[in-house]
């Protein structure tokens, strides 16, 4: 079966200095990928790379097959992929509703997708109007998980989404996304720190380490635990 | 109504009319357009144009847009978006294209001050106040500007991508949305608007080849008192313009050139987000 993302030995950063490298990582069709590690290891970086906003120094991005290496972000995007950027992923001064809107391709989808939305997150289609940077830190994560819905997504690049909220939101985002898993069969690849959100999420891990991937396997493994534990040092 | 109330009025909604395109453009690009100014006085040339051929001088005004789109689009395909990752070269590259222009407008119609024809010639009785019929009708176009951009800025999806670009390039791509593309109708959007006004000013001046000029210097500030917001440009146009009229009536005119740079600069070190509620 042709992966959902191929990632062959890729190499990038910022400018000449290299964050990533040699990086090797393959994700299935409907397998959700939680990607761990420490801050300042490259798991961002992973993501703008695969989405377009970092160069590649080497190696080979497939989706889906094809090559999508060197496209820019806004032709990764509409090849279906849906990315949620960690910090500044919401527009604060635009409202709910416009929030959802550009997470559609067309207007003309609006009304369906606030349904949509609704279902997922009921108080969202109560609160089209308000802007969204006055909606609390983890009704922002949910709008911005809508949105990334909306757009139905073959592929999410999820950063750190769980990072600074209350344990019941992380609990709702978890639920969220694993119904969207199982309705659509949507891939996942999820950065994170939070290990006990990705072991509900994920059905395999990888460690990042200085911009190399050292560790990889299936999330619920007999040592997964005690092995991501010794990389992470918890 | 007095006369100094309408010459507020009218002055702002010129100023409006200037200051609309290089906010756009200062919004979506990040860069001020020095060109501005040139194509401002391409709308002026385009107008002397329409006179020239004996039309319609109200002709005189979607010649000039179209002129001035014309040019914005080939200027930013030629020019522009090789330098989008180098935004102080594209800015001296503005100012560049601004001596370009005016050079070429040389070449086509001379360098000596010429006149076009106004619309409308006479006064008509406003509110109790006569006054120029034609400086009524500058609000008016003024007054749909405003309305045919919060329209398409707010009641648009191509607005909205424009506002999404404005706040957020980076988050606006990751969606899907083309930048360049947006920068593109931006920029060309821009020099149509620049090029409107310069058309509508030219019955009040003569046209010449730096008829832009003291309109770009007083554009330039309005926009930076206005924080990427049409609505704070009009409200800027409407205090720093009159204040200009003020001055310019009840103490001296050459005085009054200076009064928009001197305020904003004063506002600027009070406020720094001038007019802007954000």
């Amino acid at each position: 079966m042709t992966p959902a993302l191929e990632l062959q030995g890729i190499s990038s950063g910022y400018g000449e200095a290299l964050v990533l490298r040699e990086v090797d990582l393959t994700l299935a069709p409907g397998e959700v990928l939680a990607v761990l590690g420490k801050n300042g290891m490259g798991k961002s970086t992973l993501l703008k790379t695969v989405m377009g906003f970092l160069p590649l120094a080497a190696g080979q991005v497939r989706l889906f097959g094809e090559s999508i290496g060197g496209h820019p972000p806004h032709v990764v995007a509409r090849a279906a992929v849906a990315y949620t950027p960690q910090e500044q992923a919401l527009f604060q001064d635009l409202s709910v509703e416009d929030n959802l809107r550009l997470g559609l391709r067309r207007d003309r989808q609006l009304r369906v997708g606030i349904e949509r939305a609704g279902e997922i997150f009921p108080f969202l289609p109560q609160r089209l109007a308000q802007r969204a940077g006055t909606l609390s830190g983890g009704e922002q994560k949910m709008l911005l998980v809508a949105r990334a819905l909306l757009c139905q997504p073959r592929l999410m690049l999820i950063d750190e989404i769980t990072e600074g909220l209350q344990p019941s939101v992380i609990e709702r985002l978890s639920v969220a996304l694993r119904a969207e898993c199982e309705r659509t069969g949507v891939s996942i690849l999820l950065i994170e720190q939070n290990v006990g959100f990705a072991r509900g999420l994920a059905q395999r891990y990888a460690v990042m380490k200085r911009g190399e991937l050292v560790d990889q396997g299936a999330m619920h493994g007999e040592d997964t635990a005690a092995r991501i534990a010794a990389h992470l040092n918890v | 109504m007095s006369a100094t109330v309408l010459d507020i009025i009218t002055t702002a909604a010129l100023l409006y009319a200037v200051a609309a395109g290089l906010l756009i453009v200062f919004g979506v690009m990040k860069i001020i357009n020095f060109a501005h100014g040139a194509f401002l006085t391409v709308g002026g040339y385009a107008a002397l144009a329409v006179t020239h051929w004996g039309l319609n001088p109200w002709f005189s005004l979607p010649a000039a847009f179209v002129a001035g789109c014309a040019c914005g689009m080939l200027i930013e395909r030629v020019v522009m978006r090789p330098l989008y990752s180098r935004p102080l070269d594209a800015i001296l590259a503005t100012w560049g294209l601004g001596i370009i222009l005016g050079q070429l407008i040389t070449l086509a119609f001379g360098r000596e001050v010429q006149f076009v024809r106004s619309p409308l010639a006479g006064t008509m009785n406003f509110l109790g106040t006569a006054y120029s019929e034609y400086r009524l009708s500058v609000v008016l176009a003024a007054a749909v500007l405003a309305g045919a951009l919060g329209l398409a800025l707010n009641g648009t999806r191509l607005g909205l991508n424009t506002r999404a670009v404005i706040m957020n390039e980076n988050l606006a791509r990751a969606l899907g949305i083309d930048s360049a593309r947006v920068r593109f109708g931006t920029f060309s959007l821009g020099a149509g608007l620049a090029s409107l006004a310069g058309a509508l000013i030219t019955p009040l001046s003569s046209v010449d080849l730096n008829m832009g000029v003291p309109w770009l210097v007083n554009a330039f500030m309005l926009v930076l008192v206005s924080g990427v917001s049409l609505i704070s440009l009009g409200i800027a146009c409407l205090v720093l313009g009159g204040a200009q009229v003020l001055v310019s009536t009840y103490l001296n005119p050459i005085l009054g050139g200076l009064t928009i740079v001197v305020l904003a600069a004063l506002l600027l070190r009070l406020r720094p987000k001038g007019f802007s509620r954000d």
